[in-house]
């Protein structure tokens, strides 16, 4: 028992990042119908932009009071934001409105963004380094159990990754269904076409989705750089699962995308352990990623749209 | 609310399909309500009704495309088919029963030629599979051949033989029409669905695809299931028409009868059955049953009298 | 365009568009110089790289070239109407191609020059005492660039002035400067005494002639815009074949008066040089009689009989000069074989058997033969083709298909290029086009398939070039599991096995999933892609030997009766045995786009629910796309773990699905010229940045590249025919709502 709720933590640990993540690929979805392949480098980005805001204030093997840490931690996700949401703006105004003004097809956009990933990856790569394993400072404890929940330990780190990642998805959840920019959103993921009609500027909706989603990617990059390790091409497979969880979800749909991350992280980690008898399960975490695919197949064959449905109009 | 009209003439005839009580929901809407109706072989039915009266979702349900809750359809697509269940077929099974059909709002492929486009339709009854066209066998070759002539013969028979290698989506919007016309009886049906083959094309095309659709029926002994809105259209090639308003088939008949049915034209006018007698009768210039105004068809021009038969 | 740059009353500074440019070319100016800045950073100070990018002094040269594409930009109207006149194009890639081979290409392999540029050579060139004083004036710097800007601004100024006299000085100026520059190369690689791959000058003697190409064209046209597609189709329309022969004619001249044949050590043996070396040895009276003087006739007269073939239009004729065309090909090829045979008999230094030892000069030859036949094919066949309207086939090169013998003429460039290119090539070349371009060539070719013409977006491809290398590792006994004796083949056995294999595999991953619409179909072909490699890492039932993989697989062999071809470490027999494979592949496809299943094809893609309400049945077409894709991509799996020998999951990561998936649309989605041409710039391209970039960094430039090319030319590099009308629509509305209801969104997919 004590086994698998330590999976069921670690689980909504990584499943949180995902799902931060997975809301930048269906806010997209939800506007232009398209994979925004590039997200990937923007979470990227942000565990970068962060690092380099944060070292400024602090030094490996500092210890820092719990005021402080929660100063640096927030300022590491607005930084983690900031920078994030700024790629994804460059990356819609570069790799995007070009081609939607010129009504490429939907192909052109997907080719569009995977170079643009390529190049993002390898341009942090060239202008900071290739090493395969950076680690934000260490300031405090992260690893120390702060909460028991049924056996399991919560450590520190977990705990903030979950709750603000939880916020965050809360606070999207509002901004989306209450806020005239929510409105504009929804409006355009509907028909785009009618919602110019109805005066809502598309190209500004646009842009504004990718920031939101870039921010939190970005987010996500500071978390999830925190709690493991960063590198140019960390991007790639919490990309590739994040973008898993928002189809599982249902793209398109944010509480779908939400839901979808939360679930894919817990499954990947919770199946492969099994029995939880502390062997390291029937199958082993090796598998982690098959198990991952695996689910998302089994659901998309017998729910072809995703868990809840596409639409971001019509969920949120 | 159904007007009973009575076919003795046809009744006797084989039925192509026999629709019994289907009901069609999205949701909490209702697009086809305990609607039946027969069709019967080498006819031409029309199915007029106002927008939104469900006509196309009827098209769609008889083509597999939509799945009613309730009631069967049954379907004897050729001459001398045993008749069969349509309902949870898919689409592409359907047309090899014999239903060939056209799209309200055109879909071609555009980026094939329009020979292409015609050959899709006559290649799915053929066999030749992939390898032998790799190896380019002799029996594939044969079959590409009698395709390409079909495919001539059919753009020939729509008008549309000069046109015959320039890509669909390039080609006019009446042109593209007839594409969709030849496209569907490149499938060799026994029965075609035609969904508003006459919307946006110019009275010329109007009088030109009215002979195509008698030819079809006459020459090619292909029954002919019509939407329409163009009542002068409608008129002049239907043999018998059913009238659905809400979903709800509303009147029956011969064209004349349609035509002087007061709840087909209280369903025209948006009133009660009663109100519409009296307001025509008030204004016998009144034109009704048409949205096209330089076809419209007055109910004078018809000889009618409205008002003689109210249920 | 100058209108919007007015500000209006009342417009908020932020809205002008002049800013946003302004701010544009700066970020373009800053990317730019962290693209060509320093490396890396290290993990105490990851800005390192960053600041040296950008505070140094040489931010001010990127910034300048900010400001140079913002006037561009911003004066661009000015300039429009000049650079639709004739001769603008030829300029603009002359000038380029000249720039490219100055600064960026080879102009020797010789190590005594370190890295073999231009500018490295024509420094030490201009200080060395036995060349030629020609030459060395040419190299002394910076006079080559002093005489390209020269050339340039004379054919610019003729070009915008319009002076006919102007024009012609051009011409002769840039054909003398191109000339020099190629004599004088030539002269410095006969001193230099290697053999020699490098393709500088030549490129910048073709760079030259383009710029004079834009003289004459404007000297001779009066025109006021250009039309490149018009001048082209006259000259195919005047006589078929003619620039076949023309082209054959400067191969042929290249090869007889001036290329190495034969160079062994040091010695770069022209056609008269050999002849003369072997005079006295027991090389077999016909070869020696083709190097004396057959050879010379046999070119003279193929030539004059395909030209004189071509400008009488005469089918008898020509086809009397495609068999000569052939058979002195296949003399030409007896001679190369016996003289190399010899040399290496003779123990030449480096030689291991028949065609080593080689130079260009017999295989330029060879293509100038190929060439002239062609041409003879060309004008035989051309008759028939006048009068039939464009076929309805997707053209080679959408459009150009339509004037006669266009086609043909280019699949004759290309075939004649694929045959006796490699041969001249550097080994690492070799290697390149085996193991790089080639593979890659036949699984875009199969991808383009999937994606291309059915529409379905694979992201999961290389997981059945996967299977296809662990059926061949399997069969030939390279993995822990052995199969049973009897079932134990030899490599080019497993080919009908992993296409069996692999047919299975794309139904059975096909079969449930291919009801999914297009995103959803996209992650979970990915997902099994990354399946399937990690089901090879983690070796279950110790059947795939984990990361490890599989060794010793055996190479290709063929032992038929008397026939036994071995094909054993050199890149150049693989490369011809890879020809045969993707020459059979685009055969087959061919065809099958001209077939029902082609048009089934592109019907479901156009659109689902009227493709099935035509009767098509769209779960079998789609099901037979995936699993004819996944089959050749087994195929090239078959190739690659015979060829290289040893296999590991890490040939088949996640990436390589996507890069193909990039070629394939980067060379035109649905163009199976278009898929080869993007395979094959794309895998091109990082080996050659190799010598232009830091390796680290050609990914990056990669992906630019993709970038660029996805922004100003989405439909890719060869736009296929069944897919131009999708991107440019038509003129009138109704077919912009046809086309509005994308495969399988329209009524079906919303469900």
């Amino acid at each position: 028992m004590t086994d698998f709720m330590n999976y069921l933590v670690l689980g909504l640990t990584r499943g949180s990042m995902y799902a931060l993540i997975a809301l930048g690929y269906t806010l997209v979805y939800g506007v232009l119908q398209l994979i925004n392949f590039a997200h990937s480098e923007v979470f990227m980005s942000g565990a970068f932009g962060s690092y380099l805001v944060i070292g400024m204030f602090v030094h490996d093997g500092q210890h820092l009071a719990w005021w402080q840490v929660s100063l640096v931690m927030i300022l590491g996700l607005l930084s983690g934001a900031l920078v994030g949401a700024g790629v994804a703006w460059a990356l819609e105004r570069v790799a995007y409105r070009p081609l939607r003004q010129r009504g490429a097809p939907k192909l052109a956009f997907l080719i569009s963004a995977i170079g643009m990933s390529f190049f993002l990856s390898q341009l942090a790569g060239k202008l900071f380094n290739r090493l395969s394993q950076n680690q934000f400072p260490s300031y405090f404890d992260q690893n120390k159990a702060v909460l028991h929940i049924l056996g399991a330990a919560v450590s520190r780190i977990q705990l903030i990754v979950i709750v603000t990642a939880l916020l965050m998805m809360f606070s999207l959840d509002r901004l989306v269904s209450g806020t005239k920019l929510g409105r504009s959103i929804r409006g355009v993921a509907e028909d785009a076409p009618t919602a110019a009609l109805m005066g809502i500027d598309i190209d500004k909706t646009i842009s504004r989705t990718f920031i939101i989603g870039g921010a939190l990617g970005g987010a996500a990059g500071f978390l999830f750089g925190t709690t493991f390790v960063f590198s140019n091409i960390m991007g790639f497979i919490p990309g590739v699962k994040a973008f898993a969880a928002a189809v599982l979800g249902g793209i398109g749909n944010i509480r779908g995308a939400m839901i979808g991350g939360l679930l894919l992280g817990v499954v990947e980690n919770i199946v492969p352990t099994a029995p939880w008898d502390g062997s390291g399960g029937w199958i082993g975490l090796q598998w982690t990623d098959v198990v991952a695919f695996v689910v998302l197949i089994l659901v998309l064959v017998f729910r072809p749209t995703g868990i809840l449905g596409e639409r971001l109009g019509r969920a949120a | 609310m159904s007007a009973e009209a009575t076919q003795p003439t046809t009744s006797t005839r084989e039925v192509v399909f026999d629709v019994r009580n289907i009901t069609l929901r999205f949701g909490g809407v209702t697009s086809i309500n305990d609607v039946s109706l027969q069709m019967y072989r080498d006819e031409i039915l029309a199915v007029i009704g106002p927008n939104g009266a469900g006509k196309t979702s009827l098209f769609n349900s008889l083509t597999g495309v939509y799945t009613p809750q309730e009631g069967t359809i049954t379907l004897a697509g050729r001459s001398g088919d045993t008749p069969q269940r349509v309902i949870g077929q898919k689409t592409h099974v359907i047309n090899h029963m014999g239903v060939a059909r056209t799209f309200q709002n055109i879909r071609l492929f555009p980026a094939l030629t329009a020979l292409e486009n015609v050959k899709v339709g006559v290649e799915t009854r053929m066999k030749a599979g992939p390898v032998s066209a790799m190896l380019g066998l002799p029996h594939q070759r044969r079959e590409e051949r009698e395709s390409t002539s079909r495919a001539y013969e059919l753009l020939t028979l729509v008008g549309l033989r000069s046109r015959a290698n320039e890509l669909a989506g390039s080609l006019a919007y009446g042109e593209q029409r007839r594409l969709e016309i030849a496209r569907a009886l490149g499938t060799s049906p026994g029965v075609i669905l035609l969904d508003e083959p006459a919307a946006g094309t110019n009275p010329v095309e109007k009088r030109d695809l009215a002979d195509l659709i008698r030819l079809i029926n006459r020459e090619l002994d292909i029954s002919v299931l019509l939407i329409e809105h163009d009542m002068k259209l409608v008129m002049s090639v239907a043999d018998r028409l059913v009238v659905l308003n809400f979903g709800s088939l509303i009147a029956e008949g011969l064209p004349e009868e349609i035509q002087k049915n007061p709840a087909v034209i209280a369903a025209y006018l948006g009133t009660s059955a009663e109100e519409a007698v009296a307001e025509v009768e008030n204004q016998p210039e009144l034109h009704v049953i048409a949205d096209d105004t330089s076809n419209m068809t007055s109910l004078e021009d018809a000889g009618a009298t409205p008002g003689e038969e109210t249920p | 365009m100058s209108a919007s740059i007015q500000r209006r009353p009342g417009e908020r500074l932020r809205d002008n568009p002049l800013v946003g440019r302004a701010l544009g070319c700066l970020a373009l100016s800053f990317v730019l110089a962290l693209m060509i800045g320093k490396q890396e950073g290290t993990q105490q100070d990851f800005g390192l790289a960053f600041r040296e990018a950008i505070l140094g002094p040489r931010i001010v040269w990127f910034l300048l070239i900010g400001v140079l594409v913002f006037l561009l930009l911003t004066f661009g109207p000015r300039v429009q109407p000049y650079v639709h006149r004739p001769g603008i194009r030829p300029l603009a890639i002359g000038g380029l191609t000249v720039v490219v081979a100055f600064s960026l290409l080879k102009w020797t392999d010789s190590t005594v020059v370190s890295d073999g540029k231009f500018s490295t050579l024509s420094e030490a060139a201009s200080k060395t005492g036995q060349l030629a004083p020609l030459a060395r004036t040419f190299f002394t710097p910076p006079l080559p660039w002093v005489l390209f800007v020269v050339a340039f601004a004379v054919a610019a100024a003729a070009i915008v002035l319009r002076k006919a006299a102007l024009s012609w000085v051009g011409v002769a100026l840039s054909v003398l400067v191109g000339l020099w520059a190629w004599y004088s190369h030539s002269l410095v690689v006969s001193l230099l005494g290697t053999p020699d791959h490098s393709t500088g000058a030549l490129v910048a003697l073709l760079g030259f002639l383009a710029i004079a190409a834009a003289c004459a064209a404007t000297a001779l046209s009066a025109e006021e815009s250009a039309n490149t597609r018009g001048f082209v189709n006259r000259i195919f329309a005047w006589r078929p074949g003619m620039p076949l022969v023309a082209v054959a004619l400067v191969l042929g001249v290249m090869a007889f008066a001036i290329a190495t044949w034969f160079s062994p050590s040091n010695q770069n043996a022209t056609l008269v040089d050999t002849a003369s070396l072997f005079s006295s040895t027991g090389l077999a009276p016909l070869a020696k009689a083709y190097l004396s003087w057959l050879g010379y006739l046999l070119f003279v007269l193929s030539l004059a009989l395909a030209a004189f073939a071509a400008y009488r239009r005469d089918p008898r004729l020509a086809w009397g000069a495609a068999v000569l065309g052939l058979v002195s090909l296949v003399l030409n090829l007896v001679a190369l074989y016996s003289i190399s045979a010899l040399g290496a008999k003779s123990a030449f230094d480096g030689a291991n058997g028949p065609w080593d030892n080689l130079g260009t000069g017999g295989w330029l030859a060879s293509a100038a033969f190929l060439l002239l036949a062609g041409a003879g094919y060309v004008v035989a066949t051309a008759g028939r083709e006048r009068g039939t309207i464009a076929r309805t086939q997707s053209d080679v090169l959408a459009g150009i298909g339509k004037i006669p013998g266009m086609s043909k003429a280019l699949i004759l460039l290309v075939v004649a290029g694929a045959l006796f290119y490699p041969p001249m090539a550097t080994p690492f070349w070799q290697k390149v086009l085996v193991s790089e371009i080639g593979i890659y060539v036949l699984l875009a070719i199969g991808l383009n398939v999937v994606v291309g013409w059915a529409g379905l977006l694979d992201l999961g491809f290389i997981a059945f070039y996967a299977i296809g290398s662990y059926t061949t590792a399997y069969f030939v006994g390279a993995l822990p599991i052995q199969p049973p004796e009897w079932m134990r083949l030899s490599p080019l056995l497993c080919i009908p096995i992993a296409i069996v294999v692999c047919l299975i595999a794309g139904v059975s991953l096909g079969y449930p999933t291919l009801r999914l619409r297009g995103d959803y179909l996209a992650i979970v072909t990915l997902g099994f892609g990354e399946i399937i490699r990690i089901v090879a890492v983690n070796n279950p039932g110790n059947f795939t030997n984990g990361p490890k993989g599989a060794f010793g697989i055996p190479t290709p062999a063929i032992h038929l009766g008397p026939i036994h071809i071995d094909w054993g470490q050199s890149s150049l027999q693989y490369w011809y045995l890879l020809l045969v494979i993707t020459g059979l592949v685009i055969l087959a496809f061919n065809r099958l786009e001209q077939s029902r299943l082609g048009r089934a094809w592109a019907a479901i893609r156009e659109d689902e629910i009227a493709a099935q309400a035509t009767g098509v049945n769209t779960r079998n077409v789609k099901l037979l796309a995936f699993a004819i894709g996944a089959s050749t991509s087994g195929v090239a799996g078959v190739f690659f773990a015979s060829q290289i020998g040893y296999i590991n999951p890490d040939n088949f990561v996640l990436n390589n699905s996507i890069l193909v998936v990039a070629y394939v649309v980067f060379g035109g989605m649905g163009s199976l010229p278009g898929a080869m041409a993007g395979a094959a710039v794309l895998t091109w391209l990082p080996e050659f940045l190799k010598d232009q970039v830091p390796a680290e960094d050609r990914q990056m430039w990669i992906g630019a590249v993709i970038l660029l090319m996805m922004i100003f030319r989405p439909a890719g590099l060869v736009p296929a025919r069944r897919r131009t009308a999708e991107l440019h629509g038509f003129d009138d509305a109704s077919s912009a709502e046809t086309s509005a209801v994308p495969a399988g969104e329209g009524m079906g997919g919303t469900k």
